[in-house]
């Protein structure tokens, strides 16, 4: 199975659930007892494939899905992503522009006013 | 034509508090900018056409409350005759908390000022850093401003330094944001910049450190959904990792003016807003320009901007060339190269490791998990029916 079909068959269950169930089902998915101390023995991707090609992988498998469900959406006359995006506003196109560490996503801090 | 997407102002360079942490040099100056700065700023900012988006103002690099309400009625006042019609402009406030009492609630609920309040954990974790002058630990006035934010309710988040020493503890970090009704947070680390050296930085296995604490702080909050409702990194790092092949990533901190920051004296600089009040004789010290002397829109054309562009640049085909995160980050932090690697002219540093690269695997290794448990047969979807919110 490529990278790419592993990672569309993942976000495919992962996606009804929105953008903060897919959270908290990553979260959950955690290795670690919480009784016992960190370890950091973690499995780490960066073992296996490399991190470029697994994220690429990702980012294909995510803009399959997208077309998926904008199709779908399409032929049942409904928004495609609902809840699902990480966008924060609904969309994918997210300007990186809280990455100043003293500092947050004043634009989603602005969408609890 | 740059886009501001972040002005930085420094309403005064003073803080009444010392955190043994801070890169701030002159936070004993009581200095105040004068009201015409301000004017000759928003007057240029406003005329420039940079900021036509909308523009985010954050009151920082000195603790903003040791001013008056009145101080910031007056500016804003005057911001909002400056201000063009349909324009956005949004205030906030970084603030060490201390100040807050019920008249500073009432003005940031009546101008509807987002707060950010630094606090580092629980009292013996965030006293260790966060102290008076005379050495005393701050955590009890902090604590108390945010109770009194939280009584008015106000909205805020808070922002945590993580140390080695909280790095270790995050079901106690965890405990103490749920016992405090705090419900949206930020991590940073405690990192090399200006004079300050991070001694976090230094112990071994800082890198997994995070990883871990990072690991333990979601999953607690997965197993307690609806309490803590934002984790700035694990949100950034989804959101970094999870993205259509086609969607836009713009590394804001290496664009020349989407963070603009402006010093109390009319100093102007851009990229990483630490560099406004750090030393460096090869990039004069980060000035481009001063607002009441020059023309705004002539600092995008100063030789000093250039210079610092090129080499920022340099660093990030560096970054291009050798990194695997480089999806994902964009070419790092210019101020974290600088005073980690002595240039903007450099790739890896220890502040990217961890907080970008480590992230990111967090983020990857779950996914794995979550094919693991799915493949195997072992539990049922988790994301099927997530738990009810409590």
């Amino acid at each position: 199975m490529s990278l790419r079909v592993k990672y569309q068959t993942i976000l495919s269950q992962l996606a009804p659930a929105g953008a903060v169930g897919a959270s908290l089902a990553l979260g959950a998915a955690a290795p670690a007892v919480a009784s016992e101390p960190p370890t950091g023995d973690q499995p780490s991707a960066v073992d296996k494939e490399k991190v470029s090609e697994r994220l690429a992988a990702v980012r294909d498998a995510v803009t399959a899905l997208d077309q998926t469900r904008t199709d779908a959406a399409k032929a049942e006359g409904r928004l495609a992503w609902g809840n699902w995006g990480w966008g924060g506003g609904g969309g994918w196109g997210w300007p990186n522009w809280n990455n100043w560490h003293n500092w947050r996503n004043w634009g989603n801090w602005f969408r609890n006013w | 034509m740059p886009q501001i997407q972040l002005l930085v102002v420094q309403p005064t360079p003073f803080c009444n508090i010392d955190c043994r942490y801070c890169y701030l040099a002159d936070r004993t100056n009581k200095s105040v900018v004068a009201g015409e700065t301000l004017h000759n700023l928003f007057t240029q900012v406003f005329a420039s056409g940079w900021a036509d988006q909308g523009l985010s103002v954050v009151w920082h690099a000195g603790e903003p409350l040791v001013l008056p309400i009145a101080f910031y009625r007056d500016a804003f006042a005057m911001i909002e005759r400056l201000r063009p019609a349909g324009l956005s402009v949004k205030h906030s406030f970084q603030t060490n908390g201390t100040l807050i009492d019920d008249a500073w609630c009432a003005f940031i609920a009546e101008a509807e000022i987002a707060v950010g309040v630094s606090i580092d954990g629980p009292r013996h974790l965030h006293d260790r850093n966060r102290v008076t002058r005379s050495g005393r630990g701050t955590f009890d006035k902090t604590i108390e401003g945010i109770r009194r934010l939280r009584t008015h309710g106000v909205p805020f988040h808070v922002i945590s330094v993580l140390t080695a020493e909280s790095l270790a503890v995050p079901q106690e970090m965890f405990e103490f944001y749920l016992a405090e009704d705090i419900e949206h947070v930020c991590f940073n680390v405690e990192e090399s910049e200006g004079e300050h050296r991070s001694e976090s930085f230094a112990r071994a296995g800082i890198e997994n450190a995070y990883y871990d604490f990072l690991s333990e702080f979601w999953r607690l909050s997965a197993m307690h959904p609806g309490r803590i409702q934002y984790i700035r990194e694990i949100d950034d790092a989804q959101r970094n990792v999870l993205r259509p092949r086609d969607a836009g990533f713009t590394n804001q901190l290496a664009t020349p003016f989407a963070i603009t920051s402006m010093d109390w004296t009319g100093n102007i600089a851009t990229f990483s807003p630490e560099l406004l009040g750090l030393k460096s004789e090869r990039y004069d010290n980060f000035v481009l320009g001063n607002i009441n002397r020059d023309r705004l829109v002539e600092l995008a054309e100063r030789p000093l901007l250039k210079r610092m562009q090129t080499d920022i640049d340099a660093g990030i085909a560096l970054c291009r060339e050798r990194c695997e995160y480089f999806s994902v980050c964009g070419g790092g932090e210019p101020v974290n190269k600088l005073f980690e690697n002595g240039s903007f002219a450099t790739a890896e540093t220890t502040y990217c490791r961890i907080t970008k690269m480590r992230a990111t695997d967090l983020v990857l290794d779950r996914l794995e998990n979550v094919s693991n448990l799915v493949e195997g047969g072992k539990a049922p979807p988790p994301f099927a029916n997530p738990p009810p919110v409590m």
